[in-house]
């Protein structure tokens, strides 16, 4: 049965357990709703989830290891005198799970009997072109060995579905039956729809904590994987960037985090002062109607793609700079710049300082701000020594914030800071970034299995670590500062 | 109304400090003071009282245009400092403050050390030519707002970390630091305990030797304690205005007497 029928079938029956429970409880106190322990609608939720939920998860997880299951049994079945080494076994496995999908899609698509399928061999006709004639593509003759290693694949996988069939849908009848047994006047189904729910919200914050840890994992893998095939004091302490893909490459990540920590600090250098003048305006000065006009415009900017900022910097910027900034100074003649993804990056953080720094402002109470203006000083007064001094500790995590921003990116800098790996003091020259060379690493038809292709991972755990770092350091800063307000 | 302001020149000898005449005031459509008149005398402890939500406290912030932070609200009538109408054109209202100082409700020192919270009006109206006369004058108010011995060694520590009956102190202190004529205290005691309220009763007493003290109070018995005048208001307006003494043994009006015998408020 295909999946999406069992999924329809489950669903069909948790709705008719919904109706089912709710009547059976109202029928278990003579009609009468006050006699309930819960509601009838409770009963049904209930029944619902205890005949969905169990199913769906089983379906789900079922999905998701049987692949991997099937294709440890079967690599393990291929002999080890058919394939010469780890990387042609998982050619060969690929090619196993292409005709097995081909056979699938054979008797499904009714041109080919299971038994036939079953049956085939690969020395009697031209596998590729029966096949062919049924529709289905397979790029290359299949070899004996990976015919039977598909067939295998196509059994197994025939049994595993009457299984998953089985078990989904008994899970679910068994869910059905043992909530309509107990949608009774006396149980207290509030109490487990409670549960449910608070399983639900559980269950959305581990998967987007896993993700992180799968992020980091994965990463951690591919990375080790680097390390063992290139010097880790190469590739923190080399101040040389050259990769070569026929090998031999100097994979040297200080020129890179150079240009990444150069960018970012004329970022801030923009963004902070703006941003943080901007925010002062709008939180103390500005009237109510000028604060709703102004706020949500400089928040605009917050909602342009940084594709779109990256193609500023190309066009406008990196032009405008060489021109009447680089080259009549002797700067030098490049129009992607540092200087250039540095400007254009931090008017993208201008919205990261100013929004974050005015909720901040906003936060200091108003009795500071009395007590200030009580003594006899002025506004400018007020806010230099008594409203900035409160909201720093938030000020400093904000700014912390919109550097970490400012690290990770990535458009403005592929298109504004160039792609020489170069260490220079000369904001006009073109230097790159981390996020570029990880761009550029991985841009094409490349295989994981090469240092120059594997740096970006390491490249990529350096600046993940990076950030990381500084969004921790802010969280620290401005949770210590909240307390001292509430 | 009248009879009041006749005891006034009877029983004083001060000068009047603060004259109001026909002051309203507006929160948007609100009319929260009605046409209040009223004298406040130098060297003077007045106590207003009232419920809440009566204007005392709004009628408090306008003699220091504190009111002027709030948007939406307007003032009219004519309030004067010493003959001089705080509310013209030429009077600026950061000037005004230094001379008419406030004390808030909640204690509201600002993160900063305690030796900074009173150094803070001195340095911006650069009171002290050099470190050694500002110490002086941050001692100076620390002893006069009663916690000199209680935070003289410790004037680098930050007065948030204080207790609020100190903290309350601190702000008075710095409040006295900056030397105003006129100290305008709102609600001082409110979230002190007892003993603090004492002690900061008692450095009312104290200040009044050398300013003109307006309290907003809710204690009566605070009110009897502390002021000399006492200003009875009622839904904005200013009911009766007189000595302390008669305004409590004696009022002349059934609202005031309602209200100190606790049958309105």
């Amino acid at each position: 049965m295909p999946t999406h029928w069992l999924f329809l079938i489950v669903l069909a029956l948790g709705i008719a357990g919904w109706f089912a429970a709710r009547q059976k409880a109202l029928a278990s106190a003579g009609g009468s709703m006050r006699a309930l322990h819960s509601l009838p609608n409770t009963y049904g939720t209930n029944a619902a989830i205890w005949t969905i939920v169990p199913a769906l998860l089983i379906l789900g997880a079922w999905i998701v290891i049987q692949p991997v299951v099937l294709d440890h049994w079967v690599s393990g079945s291929i002999p080890d005198s058919a394939v010469t080494d780890a990387g042609d076994r998982s050619l060969v496995m690929a090619d196993v799970r292409r005709i097995a999908a081909g056979l699938n899609l054979a008797v499904a698509g009714g041109g080919l009997s299971a038994e036939e399928a079953l049956s085939m061999q690969a020395d009697a006709v031209s596998i590729r072109e029966r096949m062919a004639d049924l529709g289905i593509a397979i790029g290359t003759e299949p070899t004996q060995v990976s015919l039977d290693a598909a067939q295998k694949w196509f059994r197994i996988e025939r049994v595993g579905r009457i299984a998953m069939t089985v078990i989904v849908l008994g899970a679910a009848a068994t869910g059905f039956a043992l909530a309509l047994l107990r949608a009774r006047r006396d149980v207290n189904a509030r109490a487990s729809v409670e549960r449910a729910i608070l399983g639900l919200l559980i269950g959305a914050a581990l998967i987007a904590i896993l993700t992180t840890v799968g992020i980091v994992m994965s990463m951690v893998f591919e990375t080790a994987d680097f390390f063992s095939r290139y010097s880790w004091t190469e590739f923190f302490f080399s101040t040389d960037w050259d990769p070569r893909f026929q090998g031999g490459s100097s994979l040297g990540m200080l020129p890179l985090l150079w240009g990444t920590l150069y960018i970012s600090f004329i970022a801030l250098l923009v963004a902070v002062p703006i941003g943080l003048f901007a925010a002062i305006y709008l939180s103390e000065y500005a009237g109510p109607r000028v604060r709703a006009v102004a706020k949500p415009l400089i928040e605009v900017l917050a909602g342009i793609p940084t594709i779109v900022y990256g193609l500023f910097a190309l066009i406008t910027v990196g032009p405008f700079l060489r021109d009447y900034f680089a080259q009549p100074m002797g700067f030098g003649n490049s129009s992607s710049s540092v200087m250039t993804a540095g400007l254009v990056m931090g008017i993208m953080l201008i919205p990261f300082v100013s929004s974050l720094s005015d909720d901040i402002i906003n936060a200091v109470p108003q009795s500071l701000r009395d007590g200030s203006y009580g003594l006899g000083s002025t506004q400018s007064e007020t806010v230099r020594q008594v409203v900035l001094p409160a909201a720093l500790p938030g000020i400093v995590g904000a700014i912390l914030l919109a550097a970490s921003r400012a690290i990770g990116e990535t458009m403005i800098v592929v298109l504004g800071a160039g792609a020489a790996a170069r260490m220079s003091l000369n904001p006009f020259e073109a230097m790159t970034t981390v996020t570029v060379k990880i761009v550029s690493q991985l841009t094409g038809d490349t295989d994981f299995n090469s240092p120059e292709t594997l740096v970006a991972f390491a490249l990529g755990l350096t600046l993940f670590v990076m950030t990381l770092a500084l969004n921790v350091l802010a969280l620290y800063i401005v949770r210590r500062y909240r307390e001292q307000y509430e | 109304m009248k009879d009041s302001r006749i005891e006034e020149r009877d029983t004083t000898m001060n000068d009047t400090k603060i004259s109001a005449r026909g002051v309203q005031v507006y929160y948007a459509d609100n009319h929260a003071i009605k046409d209040v008149d009223v004298e406040i005398q130098d060297k003077t402890v007045t106590a207003f009282i009232g419920p809440s939500g009566c204007g005392k406290t709004t009628f408090l912030r306008c003699l220091n245009r504190m009111n002027d932070t709030i948007d939406i609200c307007r003032v009219k009538g004519t309030i004067e400092i010493d003959g001089e109408d705080i509310y013209d054109k030429r009077i600026d209202p950061v000037q005004l403050r230094r001379k008419v100082g406030m004390v808030f409700q909640k204690p509201n020192p600002f993160p900063k050390s305690i030796y900074d919270n009173v150094a803070y009006g001195p340095k911006i109206h650069g009171m002290a030519r050099n470190k050694s006369e500002l110490d002086e004058i941050v001692e100076k108010a620390l002893r006069r707002g009663a916690i000199w011995d209680e935070v003289k060694d410790r004037l680098n520590a930050p007065g948030t970390g204080l207790s609020g009956g100190q903290q309350q102190r601190i702000c008075i202190a710095r409040a006295v630091a900056t030397e105003p004529e006129i100290l305008l205290m709102d609600e001082p005691c409110s979230a002190l305990d007892p003993i603090a309220s004492s002690q900061v009763e008692e450095l009312i007493d104290e200040l009044k030797e050398n300013y003109s003290v307006v309290i907003v109070t809710h204690s009566m018995q605070q009110a009897a304690r502390v002021s000399q005048k006492t200003a009875f208001f009622h839904l904005g307006n200013l009911v009766e205005y007189g000595d302390t003494d008669e305004i409590f043994t004696n009022p002349q009006d059934k609202r005031t007497e309602s209200y100190i015998t606790g049958r309105i408020g």
